[in-house]
């Protein structure tokens, strides 16, 4: 059975929605700003993708002004309810559909606002209800009406890629016609301070893959893909954008926070791909790296591109330059990307550029070009606790 | 090809259970901490980064270290042939409020990366990779309580597909009153006459259920 991708939407420090971000993706237009919106001592020290809009603004965009909604509820929201109807879908039909979503952060930015008060046991909002990363999946599928398989995924910065995994499975098997996967992640001081502890944040903008990067710049969006069986977008003249050819989930098993040398993880992900699509490396037009711009990251990466692709790497980049690090939501924000890459045939660039890593030598896609046969697209994530997922997307 | 239980073990309050029997158990008076670092001492266990884990990832540990060897899955498969595929409904909450504590105040501002890093529920499925040296699929739900049902489908699924031929599964909770392990591995092994327990959701709720856990 294949799966086709028949819906896109995605809110990120690139705009509100996917034309804007593609419009962003072609003029090489950063969404990186100075770190403003959270209410952090790390303003003025660090740059981030945040997403351009107040939790008020988003509220109004939403049209759910009185809702009292966490921002991650809110980004995620926005972004399945445009992929909801840039497959065409309205309200629910009777064909079975699931919402998997990914999140790591969960309510963290709304607690943490109410948690002194809490703590003096004065009344708070209800932010205990909200705090779990499965209450914007809860809140997010009754709205859009889908109730035949609701589930939240959280295998930290791959948990997205992970929640399309699983949907793509279960169309394969026959258990859904259709599902919404995706993830959703807001930013908080939670997790810039806990990455800040860590010694990974670069105050500059990230430079993924060159020599002298300094880490990584945490960003927040949502993204989502409609997911449907080849039956049922054929029987309802669905317009594919890419067909989900293949996808690869393994364990790094080296440590909770740093890859392998040679990112055996990755490694063994990518081999899993390119193989349930029957694909050799070659086919690979464009490969969507995970690229964070951390010391360890980028060169246990490379190596793991260096053993699969040898000689003949494929034109790549890391997009996170343009959107931050989404975590959570990284993964379908960066496959969204992906499925845009394919269907403008665009290599979207690596900014910020300059020198290769000596271990690897790679040299990343340093300008946006067209690539008039490009087929098919691999994209990639790697996350704290070993978890690795490789997926690609090909021409429908 | 066939799929069986082949052993589970579970942390229930104070004791530690392998297929149903009790093996370890400390005074009621014990803290957490005290219980499972007394249940690793008791097994004679050796792995001096069990006391960097936090709670949840020392319940898991513990747990996946009693359970694989008495499986011998480790040795008859290759380790990227083993998944682990858990459930977990409070995800790091211990855990996520040290970390918060420790960035609450302006004057007392002290985040640790050590603490940081067990703020995600699959760090646990991480240290289980790292200690058996495990690369195969794996992935967490998050899930209002225990339930067979969707943790069955997904592992049935990886089995079928030869995504993996084993798979440590089951549910893994560390919250703010209680804690809880419930793992157990499944197999794929050629059609057998002889007894053994179908992996099959009412055979995961009996097992789950009986008395002794």
């Amino acid at each position: 059975m294949e799966v086709y991708v028949t819906g896109i939407g995605m809110i990120s420090a690139l705009g509100a929605n996917v034309p804007t971000a593609l419009d962003g993706l072609k003029l090489g237009r950063s969404g990186l700003r100075p770190l403003h919106r959270v209410a952090t001592r790390l303003q003025g020290r660090y740059v981030a993708g945040e997403v351009a809009f107040s939790d008020n603004e988003l509220a109004m965009r939403a049209a759910l002004p009185d809702a009292d909604l966490t921002r991650t509820t809110l980004l995620g929201y926005l972004a399945a309810s445009e992929a909801w109807q840039q497959a065409g879908l309205g309200a629910a039909d009777t064909n079975r559909t699931g919402f998997i979503s990914a999140s790591t952060v969960g309510g963290t930015g709304h607690a943490e606002q109410h948690y002194q008060d809490f703590l003096d046991q004065k009344p708070t909002p209800a932010f205990i209800d909200t705090y779990d990363n499965g209450d914007s999946t809860e809140f997010i599928s009754r709205r859009l009406g889908i109730r035949d398989f609701v589930t939240t995924v959280n295998t930290a910065c791959a948990s997205s890629a992970n929640a399309i995994v699983l949907g793509t499975r279960l169309i394969q098997q026959g258990v859904l016609d259709r599902v919404v996967v995706g993830g959703t992640d807001a930013l908080a001081r939670f997790t810039l301070n806990g990455f800040n502890s860590l010694l990974l944040l670069d105050p500059t903008p990230c430079k993924p893959f060159d020599a002298q990067r300094k880490g990584i710049n945490l960003g927040e969006g949502a993204a989502y893909l409609v997911l449907e069986s080849e039956a049922v977008a054929r029987q309802r003249g669905a317009r594919p954008w890419a067909r989900l050819s293949g996808y690869g989930l393994t364990n790094d098993a080296h440590h909770q926070t740093a890859s392998s040398p040679n990112g055996y993880g990755l490694q063994l992900a990518m081999r899993q791909a390119l193989r349930r699509a029957d694909l050799a490396p070659a086919a690979i037009g464009y490969l969507n790296a995970h690229g964070t711009g951390t010391a360890n990251n980028d060169v246990t990466e490379g190596q793991a591109i260096r053993e699969v692709f040898a000689d003949a790497v494929p034109p790549f980049s890391s997009t996170k330059p343009f959107t931050g690090h989404t975590l959570g939501a990284a993964g379908a924000i960066e496959a969204v990307i992906s499925v845009l890459a394919l269907t403008h045939r665009l290599i979207w660039p690596n900014l910020n550029f300059e020198e290769p890593i000596a271990d690897h030598g790679l040299v990343p896609a340093q300008a946006l070009h067209v690539a008039p046969g490009l087929q098919h697209v691999l994209s990639t994530s790697a996350a704290m606790g070993g978890s690795c997922c490789a997926l690609v997307f090909s021409k429908p | 090809m066939e799929t069986s239980i082949i052993a589970s073990c579970a942390i229930r309050g104070h004791q530690i259970f392998l297929n149903g029997t009790l093996r370890y158990e400390a005074p009621a008076a014990a803290s957490l901490t005290e219980f499972l670092v007394g249940a690793y001492r008791h097994f004679g266990l050796s792995y001096p980064k069990f006391f960097k884990m936090d709670v949840l990832c020392k319940l898991a540990f513990l747990t996946a270290e009693l359970l694989l060897p008495a499986t011998g899955i480790l040795d008859r498969l290759d380790a990227g042939g083993i998944g682990v595929v858990l459930a977990n409904r409070s995800s790091s909450l211990l855990t996520d409020l040290a970390h918060q504590q420790s960035i609450q105040e302006a004057d007392n501002h002290f985040p640790s990366p050590a603490v940081f890093v067990y703020t995600l529920p699959n760090i646990a499925i991480g240290e289980i990779s790292i200690r058996h040296q495990l690369s195969g699929e794996n992935t967490l739900f998050v899930a209002d309580a225990y339930s067979p049902d969707t943790l069955q489908a997904y592992v049935a699924q990886l089995l079928a597909e030869g995504s993996c031929q084993a798979c440590l599964c089951g549910w893994l909770e560390a919250g703010l009153t209680s804690h809880e392990t419930f793992f157990y591995v499944v197999e794929s092994h050629e059609p057998s006459s002889t007894t053994r327990r179908p992996h099959h959701v009412p055979a995961l709720e009996t097992l789950y259920a009986q008395p002794l856990y």
